[in-house]
């Protein structure tokens, strides 16, 4: 666990989350629930497999940092074709086994799911501090403050000089937003476009490090 | 037959029916299904045509003939050519032709009604066979014709045809199937998989007319500074146009779409008069643009067009007397079917001159004369029992018209590809068309095909709308569209060139100086140059093909000093003189190690004479296993002679060692751990998983929004597969395809296999040779990623700082 550089009481986890120190907040975004369902609901067929997992994976992460409320930015959900009675009861469960407060900031995704199971409470943004706002589309920022974004699922994808690269999720840092990396396991990502003044954190064994400033500039070039 | 029936069609042209054609009619009459290999020319269409044409002019009774022909734009022609003496011999049968490209107003008339002779494509084919009234509609069907069966031969789409031509035979059994090819190492193989359980008393005829052909080579005035490397070869141009100038009309075929656009930018700067005269023609260039290049040829109003393999296949352009060819032709079979381009009429010779890119292309050209004179051409494969083609195929059959397992499983083992498909695959096939299965455990709630009375039966509008998009199997990679501001679109381009121009700056494309406007969304607007400059050429990815095993044997004969006195010889011997006095000279009757210092370290060069995709396999091995020893990091490079593995130190080896770095002795293991291919296996996957519908297909300039959260990519399914079900059949094809396709596994083996037993030189090189030039200037240079992602990230974010610290550094330098 690192701290954010410049912000103090932001540490960015390797898993792809943010803990807030001060409230022990957990913040997560885009777990996508019900993906592959919604694929074979279509006549796609895709495994099932992911959906518990993450929750699993979720849930392990909330006791491990010790969290006392869970933030979800968005797209918790993805589609209602994909809401099958396994996806309620494993997200019921999940929720009354976590017993601290969970919030679902509504993402594009979530807009069409109509039940939500007890115990989770749904609001379109979240002010947690006075200069601190989560929301889903880092698009849909106001004003000056400080805001934690999720929706973009941002990749980076450094090249190596060797006609190889590696493609990471990461978290990106633009202007006043903190953009997350998706949670959940089958969402995929989208390279990003790099400005010069983008800053890039990946995850790197324990740890999470900061690319050298200028990256994006000269992989640009490269 | 009614011979009376064709007396008037030949007399009227002064013709006498060559024997093959009338072997061909005759065994066609018989009832007997063959493979006919012929040169181009209208000699062969006649020959497979007239036989179901003139058997039954009476009734009139729907559709009686199928031609299959491998490429859209070849349509019309073949149309033309049918036409021609339908309209004399049965003017009241029509001939039509539905492919892609047909406008909807006649495919609306073709779903109604087809014609007696239908001219259409293998995907064209299997989007009919959805429709339930299609067995029906083809009940008067005699034959089926695969034209250009040597270009599907080997590929999925020939998988895919060979899947249409069993259910036809199950719907006809009397059905008479017969293909045209070009000369092919396997014939009876290309039968085979042609005509599957058909084969048996299926007969293959053969046309032995050889067209004069005449190969010659541009010996280049002085060999002492003709390099050594380099593909480009524009240093001969001015030579080249000299030969353009002297004949009437000429083909210039170029190995890449890069080197098209460098050569017709060299010629109209060598010529300017020519301006309107030459035009290109590649793959990547707007429809418009190349049927300007094929009417000009076809009317003879150009003097040359600069063009790549997308000129190959077989359209008539009988202005065209001169055919030159850039470059290395990498195989034989390609040197004769872009020679057969020219001199066209029967009795007319076919010249084609070669104009070598690097000295050592001089052998090539003197090997593959010695080669195709002799007529030792390259075999090609047929695929074997590619699923995605499979649950693809199903799923076409089950909307089409229900279909019970059992009589299914024996048409699919009719064609030769599905032969031996064992129960578990076809168990697997089954579930993952319908509702999972055993194999599939893994996927509740999914349903395609339903099972209604025992029969798999796909109903529901939305599977059979997205079904009929996914059909067909070539991949198309997102490409960037270039146009002009008016709108005019030019073709197309890769992303990863086009993102890096900047607007405002230049680049050649379509043989045209262009400004690139804007680039947005998948579009670049483009406007003329306003001045005369260098601009960026246009490159696309896509690996360059493999020397194929006959030429290479044919160069290493020749190296051997066989063959009879060659001018391309004479003119090389200088610098083969240098590589015999430092080294020696390589043949593929053993293998030559060279060794070599510099100030880079040492050297280590092979020459097994195996084509580029084999030596790019065996070099990442090698590599692999002696930094596994030395721990030193190594580079490599290959080409189609051999491949160069460059390291600070720790290459001085014995024989015994090298030997023992070249054993097939865990061959596979060795190769899966050094050539990163789960990273290549997924993106092989891609094609598999659309080919599969596994990936939706959204139609072309459309964007059906309700999809959108069926948007995935084929990597990340791909990782969801591997996780959750391992045992994905597909995923399986995918590992198999991409070690078949990236490394030539088959070839590769046999290659490790001969070198076990062929003795070794091994020679300590003072200089670099003339052989080992061009491997150690290739700067393209591959290193063996060594470790596992965090170490790599680790290397490059040690590189990146370092780059960032110099930067900074710079930039505080007063």
């Amino acid at each position: 666990m690192n701290s954010f550089p410049n912000l103090p009481g932001i540490s960015l986890l390797t898993e792809g989350a943010v803990f807030l120190t001060n409230d022990s907040t957990l913040i997560v975004a885009d777990i996508h629930l019900g993906k592959s369902a919604a694929f074979r609901a279509q006549g796609l067929p895709v495994p099932e497999g992911d959906c518990a997992r993450d929750l699993a994976r979720l849930a392990a992460l909330v006791e491990r940092s010790r969290a006392r409320h869970l933030v979800i930015a968005g797209d918790l959900f993805h589609a209602p074709s994909g809401m099958t009675d396994d996806i309620e009861t494993a997200l019921a469960d999940f929720v009354s086994q976590l017993e601290i407060p969970i919030t679902l900031v509504v993402g594009n995704h979530d807009v069409k799911i109509q039940q939500l199971p007890a115990g989770l409470t749904r609001v379109h943004l979240l002010d947690l501090e006075p200069q601190l706002r989560i929301i889903h589309d880092p698009t849909h920022v106001s004003g000056d403050r400080l805001h934690i974004a999720g929706h973009w699922h941002p990749v980076v994808k450094i090249p190596d000089g060797k006609r190889t690269s590696l493609r990471l999720p990461c978290f990106l840092f633009r202007h006043h937003t903190l953009v997350i990396p998706a949670f959940g396991s089958f969402t995929g990502g989208s390279i990003l476009k790099l400005g010069p003044d983008d800053r890039v954190f990946v995850p790197l064994r324990d740890e999470v490090v900061e690319l050298p400033p200028g990256f994006a500039w000269r992989t640009s070039l490269a | 037959m009614s011979t009376t029936a064709l007396q008037p069609f030949f007399s009227a042209r002064d013709w006498q029916p060559f024997e093959f054609q009338k072997q061909t009619w005759s065994a066609y009459l018989a009832g007997k299904s063959g493979l006919l290999h012929a040169p181009t020319g209208l000699g062969k269409t006649l020959a497979v045509y007239l036989g179901p044409l003139t058997e039954n002019l009476e009734t009139k009774s729907g559709c009686q003939v199928l031609w299959l022909t491998p490429l859209r734009a070849l349509a019309a022609d073949t149309l033309r050519a049918l036409r021609e003496p339908l309209a004399e011999i049965a003017p009241h049968f029509e001939a039509e032709a539905r492919t892609g490209d047909t406008p909807a107003a006649l495919r609306a008339r073709l779903r109604k009604r087809l014609p007696h002779t239908l001219v259409t494509t293998p995907e064209s084919l299997s989007l009919m066979l959805t429709h339930s009234d299609f067995a029906e509609k083809l009940a008067g069907l005699r034959c089926v014709i695969v034209d250009e069966w040597h270009e599907l031969l080997g590929t999925k789409r020939g998988v895919q045809t060979e899947l249409c031509l069993a259910r036809l035979r199950a719907w006809f059994p009397q059905l008479r199937i017969w293909g045209l090819s070009a000369t092919l190492g396997n014939l009876t193989e290309a039968r085979q998989a042609l005509l599957g359980s058909a084969f048996e008393n299926s007969v293959e005829v053969s046309a032995d007319i050889h067209k004069p052909l005449v190969i010659e080579t541009l010996i280049p005035k002085e060999i002492g500074l003709f390099p050594w490397s380099g593909h480009i070869g524009t240093r001969l141009a001015s030579q080249v146009a000299d030969e353009i100038e002297k004949a009437n009309v000429t083909l210039l075929f170029t190995n890449t779409r890069s080197q098209t656009e460098i050569w017709f930018q060299e010629l109209l700067s060598i010529r300017p008069r020519w301006k309107d005269r030459i035009a290109m023609h590649h793959g990547s260039l707007d429809r418009a643009e190349r049927d300007l290049a094929e009417n000009g040829l076809r009317d003879g109003s150009l003097k040359c067009v600069v063009a790549t393999s997308s000129l190959d296949l077989g359209v008539d352009f009988s202005p065209v007397d001169q055919v030159i060819q850039v470059g290395s032709p990498k195989g034989i079979a390609r040197l004769l079917q872009r020679a057969g381009r020219s001199g066209h009429q029967p009795g007319s010779v076919s010249r084609i001159v070669g104009v070598p890119t690097h000295a050592l292309e001089l052998v090539e050209f003197a090997a593959a004369r010695d080669a195709a004179l002799a007529r030792n051409v390259e075999s090609r494969a047929p695929l074997k029992k590619p699923l995605d083609l499979l649950v693809q195929h199903l799923v076409t059959c089950a909307i089409g018209t229900p279909f019970a397992p059992e009589p299914m499983r024996r048409e699919i083992q009719s064609s030769h590809a599905f032969a031996e498909i064992t129960d578990t695959e076809w168990q697997w096939a089954l579930g993952f068309i319908s509702n999972g299965g055993a194999a599939l455990a893994n996927y509740p709630n999914y349903q395609k095909a339903r099972l209604e009375d025992g029969c798999y039966t796909v109903d529901e509008k939305r599977l059979i709308q997205q079904h009929r998009l996914s059909i067909g199997t070539i991949s198309s990679d997102p490409a960037v569209s270039i146009k002009f501001v008016n709108g005019h679109t030019l073709g197309t381009v890769e992303e990863s060139f086009i993102s890096r121009i900047k607007p405002g700056s230049a680049l050649v494309f379509a043989g045209r100086q262009l400004t690139l406007v804007r680039f947005h969304q998948r579009t670049a607007t483009v406007k003329p140059a306003a001045r005369a400059g260098k601009g960026q050429v246009a490159i696309w990815g896509g690996s360059k093909m493999p020397l194929s095993n006959e030429l290479s044997r044919a160069i290493a004969r020749r190296l051997r000093g066989d063959g009879a006195p060659a001018l391309e010889m004479d003119a090389v011997a200088p610098i083969l003189a240098i590589q015999q006095t430092w080294s020696r000279l390589p043949d593929d009757e053993s293998l030559l190690i060279e060794h070599a210092r510099s100030r880079e370290g040492e050297h280590l060069f092979f020459y097994p004479f195996a084509g580029r995709l084999v030596h790019e396999g065996l070099a990442a091995l090698t590599a692999f296993r002696i930094s596994r020893e030395a721990g030193e990091s190594i580079h490599t490079t290959q080409n189609d002679y051999g491949f160069s593995l460059t390291s600070k130190r720790g290459l001085h080896l014995d024989e015994e060692t090298l030997r023992l770095h070249l054993s097939d002795e865990n061959l596979l293991d060795d190769l899966v751990a050094c050539m990163n291919t789960a990273e290549l296996a997924r993106r092989q996957f891609r094609e598999i998983a659309r080919v599969s519908g596994l990936i939706l297909q959204t139609p072309p300039g459309q964007k059906d929004r309700s999809q959108r959260e069926l948007q995935t990519s084929a990597s990340l399914l791909y990782e969801v597969l591997d996780r959750y079900d391992p045992d994905n059949l597909l995923l399986v094809q995918s590992r198999r395809e991409i070690m078949e396709k990236q490394l030539e596994l088959t070839r590769l083996t046999a290659v490790i296999r001969r070198l076990q037993s062929a003795p070794m030189h091994l020679v300590e090189a003072k200089n670099l040779t003339p052989m080992a030039f061009p491997l150690w200037a290739d700067r393209l240079s591959a290193t063996l990623p060594a470790g596992d992602a965090a170490t790599r990230l680790e290397a490059m974010l040690r590189t990146l700082n370092v780059a960032a610290d110099s930067i900074r550094r710079a930039s505080t330098v007063p």
